[in-house]
This record gives structure tokens, C-alpha cells and sequence, in this order.
């Protein structure tokens, strides 16, 4: 049997381990955050600052193209706008919105914000970017943001207690999620699955002027159908709940909440796809405003305010735009803004 | 025709002992272990062995079960069978369960090279490949079903007529996927045991558990980090951090894998089984021939009783004997991979014994007297620096790597590189170094038996602490699961 011992052995590990979450935290937990989660800089850079308005993004807010004559983000671009009020930013590349929702439950309440515009990309609905391979590692550094105990978050880092799951295992979901998902369209759609669309277009490929494939174009255009082919349910898809995790934090917060709803390259989905992409986007886009127009959720709709020639990856589908497309957005959401901030604008 | 690399296997790896999966799996496990009555137990175990093993990839069981089945029925009809039959069934044994290792373990390396053959000498070879993942832990179970088979043969083992309790021998989680190689004479018997709940055997198997941990996470993740670094790029770097990166690997390796053991050994005591040592401070070895005698010694002793004294062992003529051990060596590097680096570094340590034992031979009379305290040190530096030095070709991936590895090490004497190692790994290394010269042929569980109550207690508060603020966050597999 058990000795008395032994449940007394416990408890002082217990007690020692309580002691030592308070040793850790004044001793490498900082060191620890800024190895693994160094994103929280941005939320203390804003606190800080006192920001009243907070832009939330990914790489979408700060990627620029080399000819740009003014590098600057989305979120300063806005800010032109506003020179009276401190705007400032919290931006992580490859972010979704369960990061958004975790960096902003990290800022304290007592803080000076009060109006948080958040990104709200249309592909992070998307199957191939809900288990992307980056997932892991975005999972890792989500541990710190958490809210455990500090010595708790460590040994979740240690033990690999978050979402680890293997490029492979990664890989099987989405493909079964393509192979699998029918796409329901009010109108006859020759390839009812993602998997046979993109296998359509594999076959019979883009064209050359002179009738040949164009194996460039080809793969762009599986790509497009890969990235904007889908349907958002909302009762499964796990943005869907980040987004209104985010909603209720804003409401709890009483902080004015906008969604920038990110622009995609709809010109190019037409040119290499066709309609009935189109139509997909937009269904998911419509489903996205009204959704949270319903919450209470201001979304700027920028869906297609950025011409092709703004994109800087030509063969890659990305929210990665040049100066004027930056501007378009930013000109976007400034305008939304006036609604809280009438007399700031300038 | 799917190509899978060992990138490809380490990425489908989920649950690891040191996983937060395998912290759930193993007081679950253990907790119904004792919970069931004595009739229920193998059951128990063999389902959770195989839920353990199917955290892989799951249809791979069915390789698992294809060689089990065969071993199963094998020994029973050996047992059966008079001395010509009996021969009949060993080999077909042998050969059926090595053909599954040989396929998918070998087959690729020996396509490569066949297609290597046929430019050199003008023939035609298909140049297709077929590259399977290779089922975790396969050459660990192929070996310890091997066990069983000649044992049985040699009349030293009774054939067991249980399938279930069979299965569970070859598959018992604990040392399913990278051992300790048992014997049947070992752990078969001990699955027949009845094992009650003892509170000693449950706290020396958290000791080991603990330790095992603290090795894999502690010590040999964190050297990782340098060696990875160094042998992606050797040429960039110094010879004095090469170096620092060959002495790294060495602990790496050696806490790597002392790490899953003890893990393995504490997991299999807290319910009560034994299983046997793999690791004994092999490098306080002051002579290569001890140094095997430490090392792995489940598969070492392996490779002794079922090829080496087959073969006629050390009494036979010296060149025999100097076959021998290159035979066995030989086939211990191609155990631990289908590369002809594993081969070499295999085929160098058979050479070295072989240099030792006709030193030996003549300097018969030296040695007899014993060796003296500063001649003992000099040996053992001796012997670790000849290991660790073999390491390179084990750990490189090819012999470019060798190559480029040994060049940057004699020529960028006076180069400066950016590479510095953290205080603190210094300081582990330390620590580990002074913990294991004072285990001394002792293991971690039995040595704290004899320690002070408090020394005890700060020591696992110690080692749980560095477990969790120092552990090293990457994803770092066991090195031995790739064999």
C-alpha cells in the first residue's frame, strides 16, 4: 500500500513547485517570452503608448514592394489620418484570429484602448491554412499568451502541450477536407469537390497564345482554387469562433471593434478561373459582413477595392500589397473610423 | 510510389515518452494495470501497447502482427519437431522475419547501390524505387523475436502456446519501439507473474522516469541545438568548435538514449517488471572492448549470444576470431541503418577491438598486473576521445559530411566563427557528468535508495524544475527511433 508519506511528499512538491512559478517568473520567464513569444511585445508597445485605436494583422499590414516610395504599414496609414489619436499596431506574420483574440485578452483593462480593428482575412477560412504546417508553431508561441501560470506555460512548452500536430498528420486533414466537402452552388458545377476541381484544372491546364500549357499559369490557377474553393460553416470552422471570441472580448471590454476585411486578388480569380470562383468568395465574403455587421461589428469591406497590379506575389495568393493598395485599405478603414472619431479626421 | 524520408517518420511521431500524451498514457495505463485482477492484465497491456504503437502509423500493426504470428507458430512447431525439422523451421523463422526488416529497412539502400553497381559495370537495373516509412521500432522487435525463436531452438526457452501473452512479450510498450532488446527468458516469464502493487517498485520506476527525462530533455535536446548546428555546416566553423561539437554528440547520443532506457526500465518497474540495463557509464570505459561491454548492452549482448559465440566466438585462430568481430560488427552498424557510413563506423570498431585484443595478446603480462590509477585515466580519455571521434560517422549523414567534418577540423584551426555555447549547458554537462561518475555501475533508482531522505528530495525538485524551465522546446525525437 501507499504510505502517508507519500501524499505528504506530494504536497510539498506541490508547495515547492507554487514557489518556484514565482521564481521563474522574476527569473527566465521574460527571457522565455521573448525566445518563444515575442509577439507580446506589440501588445505591451501599445499599452505603453497609451494607444486609443489598435490595428491588429498579420504580414498583410507591413508588406511592402521594393519600388514603394513610403514602406509604411496599413495601420500608419491610418494613423495619417488621425494625427490627434495614437494609433498603434500589433502585428505577427501567418496570425490568425485565435492569436488576434489571445494578444488582445493580454491587454489589460486598464489600458487606453478603445477602438481595436482587426484583420479579418478571408483565407484563414480556408482548410489549407487551418492546418497549415505553421500551425504548431504558431500554437507554441500562443502558449505564453495564454494566461497560465507562468511555470504551467513552461512545462506545456516542454512537454509539447499544444496543438503539435505533424506536417503529415497536417497535410491528411486538409487534403481529406478537398477529397471530401462538396461545394453547394445554386447553379450546375462540373467539379463538386476540391480535390476534382483542382485535378480538372491540372488536366486541362491554362493556355499559351499559341495553344500549348502554360504549366506557370496552371499552377496558379490550382493554387487560387486550392486557396478560395470552399464554404464557411460556421458551426465548425474554428475562425468563426476566434472572430466571435473576439466579439464578445470587445463587448466585455467596451471597446469599439471594426473587422478590415482584407482584400483578395479577385481580378486574377476571374481571369484564371472564372465565375464560379467569383461566386464563391463573394458568398463567404456576404456570410462574413452580415454575420458580424448582426454583432454589432463594423467590417470594412475590401474584398476587391485592390486592383491586380497592387498584389507584390504574382504567383502566390497573398494580401501583400504595394503602396496604393496599402492606401486603398488604410484610405477604408480611416473612413469607417470617422464613426467613433468624427472630429479627429483629418 | 510514395518517397518518405526520415524527416517524413519523425514528423508522423506523436506520442514521445516525453510528450504531454505519454504523461497521460502511463498513470492511466499503470492505475488499471493494478486495478485489474491478475487473468486480465496481458489484455489490458497488449491493447494499450497496441494504442502506443499505433500513435505511428496505424496499419503498420499489421507488420508488427505478421511477425509476431510467424515466431508465435515457429516456436511451437521447433519444439515439436525432431533436430532436422526443428533446423527447417528455425531458419524459415529467421528468414521470414528478417525479410520483413529486409524490406523495409534495406530494400531501398540496396537499390541504390545495385543501381550504383549497374553504372559502374554496364548492367541494366530497373531505376525505380520504392521507399517505405520504416515501421517504428522495427529492428528492436525483429531482434527481440529473433530472441525468442533461438532460444526456443536451443532448448533454453519452453514455446509459449498464449498468443496474447506472446504479442505482448515482442510488444510490450515500454521498450516496443527502441528497447531494451529482451529475453524470453527475462520478460516472458515475468509476463506469466502475477505482479502485485508494491509502493517501492512504483517510486524506483518514477526515479527512473524522472531521470530519463531529465537526460532527454535536460542534456541531450539542448546539445542538439550545437551539434545541429555544426554539422549542418561544418565547413564555417573552428576546429576548437567542432570539436566542442563531436564531445556534444557524445553526451547527446549517450543521453539520448540512456534517457529512453531508463524511461523504458522505470515505465516497466513501476508495474513491477524488470528489464535489463542498456547503459553502465560506457564512457568511464578505459578500452573499446569494455566500452561494448557498457553500451547498448541489450543489443551488444545480442550480437554475443546469437552471432558472435555462433560463430565460434574468441576460441578459435586468431584470424577466425579477427572475422568474427568484424562480422558482428559489421552487421551491428548495418542494424542501426540502411547507410554505408553505419557500416564503416561498425566496421572501425570491429578494427579497433580487434587492434586491442592482439595488444593485449602481447602485452599479455602488462596487463595482468593491473593497471594503475593515472594509466586507467589516460585509457579511459583515451577510449572516449577513439568514440567519440567514430561518432562522426554515425551522426553524418553521408561521407561528404565525414569528410567535410575531419577537412574543417585540421584546417580552420585559426578560423573565427560566431559559435558560443551557453554558460548553462556547461553547467548541466557538469552536473550530469558528476551524476553519472557517481552512479558508478549503479542505477539511478537503486543509487537514491541509499541517499539521505532530503539529499533525494531536493535532487527530483531539482531535476523537475530543470526539466521544466530548461528543457529544450524544439522538436528533438529520440535518435534511436529512426532504427
Amino acid at each position: 500500500m501507499i504510505p502517508k508519506s507519500f501524499y505528504y511528499k506530494i504536497g510539498v512538491i506541490v508547495i515547492v513547485l507554487i514557489c518556484m512559478n514565482y521564481l521563474y517568473k522574476y527569473t527566465y520567464y521574460e527571457k522565455d517570452i521573448q525566445t518563444h513569444s515575442e509577439v507580446i511585445n506589440g501588445v505591451r508597445k501599445v499599452v505603453k503608448d497609451s494607444c486609443e485605436v489598435v490595428y491588429v494583422g498579420e504580414s498583410s499590414n507591413t508588406n511592402c514592394r521594393e519600388d514603394d516610395i513610403d514602406k509604411r504599414s496599413i495601420s500608419a496609414f491610418i494613423g495619417d489620418y488621425y494625427p490627434t489619436l495614437r494609433v498603434g499596431d500589433i502585428t505577427k506574420p501567418a496570425a490568425h484570429a485565435e492569436i488576434f483574440y489571445l494578444l488582445l485578452k493580454n491587454i489589460p483593462e486598464s489600458s487606453a484602448v478603445k477602438t481595436v480593428i482587426v484583420t479579418l482575412n478571408l483565407r484563414s477560412f480556408d482548410a489549407n491554412w487551418i492546418y497549415s504546417s505553421l500551425e504548431p508553431q504558431i500554437q507554441k508561441y500562443a502558449v505564453f499568451l495564454r494566461g497560465y501560470p507562468p511555470l504551467v506555460g513552461r512545462f506545456l512548452l516542454a512537454f509539447k502541450g499544444y496543438d503539435n500536430r505533424s506536417e503529415a498528420e497536417l497535410e491528411k486533414m486538409y487534403k481529406h477536407e478537398w477529397k471530401t466537402i462538396e461545394l453547394k452552388v445554386p447553379f450546375p458545377l462540373k467539379n463538386k469537390t476540391v480535390k476534382e476541381w483542382d485535378r480538372a484544372m491540372f488536366h486541362e491546364g491554362m493556355k499559351n497564345p499559341d495553344g500549348s500549357k502554360n504549366y506557370k499559369l496552371t499552377e496558379l490557377a490550382c493554387h487560387y482554387i486550392k486557396t478560395y474553393a470552399f464554404q464557411i460553416d460556421t458551426v465548425k470552422n474554428p475562425r468563426i469562433k476566434d472572430f466571435d471570441n473576439i466579439v464578445m472580448l470587445a463587448r466585455e471590454r467596451n471597446w469599439n471593434l471594426i473587422f478590415n476585411f482584407m482584400a483578395e486578388n479577385t481580378e486574377k480569380a476571374q481571369e484564371l478561373i472564372g465565375d464560379e470562383l467569383i461566386f464563391l468568395i463573394k458568398q463567404n465574403r456576404d456570410l462574413l459582413v452580415k454575420r458580424y455587421h448582426r454583432n454589432g461589428v463594423l467590417v470594412v469591406d475590401n474584398l476587391e477595392c485592390v486592383p491586380n497590379n497592387q498584389y507584390t506575389d504574382t504567383t502566390w495568393t497573398t494580401e501583400h500589397y504595394a503602396e496604393r493598395g496599402r492606401k486603398i485599405v488604410a484610405r477604408n478603414v480611416a473612413d469607417s473610423l470617422k464613426r467613433f472619431y468624427p472630429n479627429h479626421f483629418f | 510510389m510514395t518517397f518518405f524520408t526520415i524527416t517524413h517518420l519523425i514528423n508522423l511521431l506523436t506520442m514521445l515518452f516525453n510528450s504531454i500524451e505519454f504523461l497521460l498514457f502511463f498513470p492511466i495505463v499503470t492505475l488499471l494495470f493494478f486495478l485489474l485482477p491478475h487473468n486480465y492484465r496481458w489484455m489490458h497491456l497488449l491493447v494499450a501497447s497496441c494504442i502506443f504503437y499505433m500513435f505511428f502509423i496505424p496499419q503498420y500493426i499489421f507488420i508488427l502482427f505478421t511477425t509476431i504470428i510467424i515466431d508465435y507458430l515457429a516456436a511451437i512447431w521447433i519444439e515439436k519437431s525432431d533436430e532436422i525439422k526443428k533446423k527447417r523451421y528455425l531458419i524459415i523463422s529467421i528468414i521470414s522475419t528478417c525479410l520483413v526488416l529486409f524490406v523495409f529497412k534495406y530494400f531501398d539502400f540496396f537499390n541504390h547501390n545495385m543501381l550504383a553497381l549497374s553504372h559502374r559495370f554496364d548492367f541494366y537495373y530497373p531505376e525505380k524505387m520504392i521507399q517505405f516509412i520504416l515501421p517504428i521500432g522495427l529492428s528492436f522487435h525483429t531482434f527481440q523475436s529473433l530472441s525468442y525463436v533461438i532460444e526456443v531452438y536451443r532448448g533454453n526457452q519452453r514455446a509459449e502456446k498464449h498468443f496474447g501473452i506472446y504479442s505482448l512479450y515482442v510488444m510490450f510498450y515500454p521498450q516496443l519501439v527502441t528497447g531494451p532488446i529482451e529475453r524470453p527468458q527475462n520478460l516472458l516469464v515475468q509476463l506469466r507473474q502475477e505482479k502485485p502493487f508494491q509502493y517501492s517498485n512504483l517510486i524506483e520506476g518514477l526515479r527512473l522516469v524522472l531521470f530519463g527525462l531529465f537526460l532527454k530533455m535536460v542534456i541531450a535536446d539542448n546539445l542538439g541545438v550545437y551539434v545541429d548546428q555544426i554539422y549542418s555546416k561544418p565547413e564555417s566553423f573552428s576546429s576548437l568548435s567542432i570539436l566542442n561539437g563531436l564531445l556534444f554528440y557524445s553526451f547527446q547520443i549517450y543521453c539520448d538514449f540512456f534517457g529512453y532506457s531508463s524511461i523504458a526500465i522505470g515505465c516497466a518497474k513501476a508495474m513491477g517488471y524488470n528489464l535489463m540495463d542498456n547503459f553502465r557509464n560506457p564512457y568511464l570505459s578505459s578500452s573499446i572492448g569494455e566500452f561494448w561491454h557498457r553500451w547498448h548492452i541489450s543489443l551488444s549482448t545480442w550480437f554475443r549470444d546469437y552471432v558472435y559465440l555462433s560463430l565460434g566466438g574468441s576460441r578459435v585462430k586468431i584470424h577466425r576470431w579477427a572475422i568474427n568481430i568484424l562480422v558482428v560488427f559489421i552487421l551491428s552498424g548495418l542494424w542501426h541503418g540502411a547507410n554505408w557510413t553505419f557500416v564503416i563506423w561498425g566496421l572501425t570498431h570491429g578494427v579497433l577491438l580487434i587492434v586491442e585484443g592482439l595488444v593485449n595478446r602481447v602485452f599479455k603480462t602488462q596487463k595482468d598486473k593491473g593497471q594503475n590509477t593515472i594509466r586507467k585515466i589516460f585509457n579511459t580519455i583515451k577510449t572516449f576521445v577513439i568514440v567519440s571521434f567514430t561518432w562522426v560517422l554515425f551522426r553524418a549523414t553521408d561521407f561528404t559530411q565525414v569528410k567535410l567534418i575531419v577537412k574543417s577540423l585540421i584546417r580552420n584551426i585559426s578560423v573565427s566563427d560566431d559559435f558560443s555555447v551557453d554558460p548553462k549547458i556547461w553547467l548541466f554537462l557538469l552536473f550530469f557528468i558528476t551524476l553519472d561518475s557517481v552512479l558508478l555501475n549503479n542505477r539511478f533508482d537503486v543509487w537514491c535508495n541509499k541517499r539521505h531522505l532530503t539529499f533525494r528530495w531536493s535532487l527530483y525538485i531539482a531535476m523537475i524544475l530543470m526539466i521544466i524551465v530548461f528543457s529544450n522546446v524544439d522538436n528533438f525525437p529520440f535518435i534511436y527511433f529512426q532504427f
